[in-house]
């Protein structure tokens, strides 16, 4: 987008998860029940997208901003640090379009770095912040390598969903949004009780 | 083999002389911190480097090494001499013909193209999934009940506006609650466009600029059309 279309960055805000989720945190907007994951430990895996590759098209990484969320959820002691890690990382193993290639024997032999770097943080839980990252150590790397004490692989947004709370709208905002909807699939021609569907 | 004339070196098509391969120690610090080096017998990140450098280019894009490196820049991050690995090995895939792309990848970019979305999933069925899971995960969710909820399709004005994964509503709808869960929490008038909402540029992965540029322009499109404020990068 930075290469051909610069007017964009003048007519939008243009933004990533990172910038979103720790907006909604720092202003109160979303709250979290640390109680959900508490007494867990975590890892954190930091894809090449928003570490190496952000860092070099945008000159903005996010590790303090990755860091924040998820101290928001899991308390600091239980936050093991993979090594190398941020600009540093291992890739997945699945970068590059791994996830959807032909090379399978390839991109599980590249993942093994990965695996033996969670592995040794002893973490329960792995974040990824990344629909590739996620599949690859979820469905690639688990099933096929010892991955210690690891059982989870959460994305990052699943992970804040997973520890919300969740205050249900109020009457009249509830009334407001079905009437939007209404209009909505009536434009759209949707019929949810439609049994033919 | 041909014997190589240093003296007399051929033109490559990369074009990234002299800060790609010219100003290379051949230190070895791209292929030692490389967990592919020599997954794929015979090349490495040096390796490839050099043999461009030579003149030899096009041996380089008729292996599998540029489609086994997953791109992920550490050569680059790394390189003392500021050369461009990366940019090369995706420039490498460039210079492959279309129909020797690896795996489902071009036909993902070009199915993107004509039907705005990699998986190709018809408009309708995508409006009736996400107006489906609205109610089933979200209205009547046991534990985290979210009354009110729908997903915004071509709302117009609205602050954020979101791509979609094409991967979640073909085989992992659920998914898609996570974001929504959070949406619903923080009361953010959001929208998703009807057209053209896939997340996920192939083109970048096969080396195929103008489609990527296509898949750029479509999410500003959207972004113009509805007149929405912010937009979110796909994750």
């Amino acid at each position: 987008m930075r290469t051909w279309f610069p007017e964009a960055y003048e007519e939008f805000n243009i933004v990533s998860i990172y910038e979103v989720l720790v907006d909604y945190i720092k202003t109160g907007r979303i709250k979290i029940n640390k109680e959900k994951f508490a007494n867990h430990t975590v890892t954190l895996h930091h894809p090449c997208n928003y570490f190496r590759k952000s860092k070099a098209a945008f000159d903005k990484e996010y590790t303090e901003e990755y860091r924040y969320i998820v101290e928001q959820i899991f308390d600091k002691k239980n936050i093991i640090d993979m090594h190398p890690n941020a600009l540093n990382n291992h890739c997945c193993g699945a970068g590059g379009g791994a996830w959807a290639s032909p090379y399978s024997d390839e991109r599980l032999t590249y993942g093994k770095v990965k695996a033996d770097q969670i592995k040794a943080t002893g973490a329960e839980i792995v974040v990824a912040p990344c629909h590739n990252c996620r599949d690859q150590i979820m469905k690639g790397l688990t099933p096929k390598f010892d991955m210690g004490n690891c059982k989870e692989t959460l994305y990052l947004w699943e992970m804040v969903a997973q520890a919300l709370i969740i205050e249900p709208w109020s009457e009249q905002e509830v009334k407001e949004a079905h009437a939007l909807r209404d209009a909505q699939f009536e434009r759209d021609g949707i019929d949810l009780d439609d049994d033919e569907y | 083999m041909e014997a190589l004339k240093l003296g007399e070196r051929k033109e490559g098509k990369l074009d990234l002389t002299p800060e790609m391969a010219d100003v290379c120690y051949t230190c070895t610090t791209c292929s030692s911190g490389c967990p592919i080096s020599g997954v794929v017998p015979g090349w490495d990140a040096r390796k490839a480097i050099r043999s461009i450098a030579m003149g030899l280019e096009q041996e380089v894009v008729d292996s599998k090494f540029p489609w086994v490196c997953t791109l992920c820049g550490r050569c680059q991050y790394a390189c003392p001499q500021g050369v461009q690995l990366q940019k090369t090995f995706r420039g490498l895939r460039s210079l492959r013909e279309r129909d020797k792309v690896p795996g489902p990848l071009h036909k993902g970019t070009i199915m993107n193209y004509e039907r705005g979305n990699n998986l190709g999933i018809p408009k309708f069925d995508f409006l009736f999934l996400l107006a489906e899971l609205g109610v089933e995960l979200m209205e009547e969710d046991e534990e985290q009940p979210c009354p009110g909820f729908y997903v915004p399709v071509d709302k117009e004005n609205a602050n954020i506006i979101v791509t979609i994964n094409s991967k979640e509503p073909f085989g992992e709808p659920e998914d898609m609650a996570f974001w929504w869960k959070i949406f619903y929490a923080a009361k953010e008038d959001w929208t998703v466009s009807s057209v053209n909402w896939e997340g996920v540029n192939w083109g970048l992965f096969t080396g195929d600029d103008e489609n990527m540029k296509i898949q750029v322009e479509r999410v500003l499109e959207n972004a113009r059309r509805l007149k929405a404020k912010t937009i979110l990068y796909p994750e």
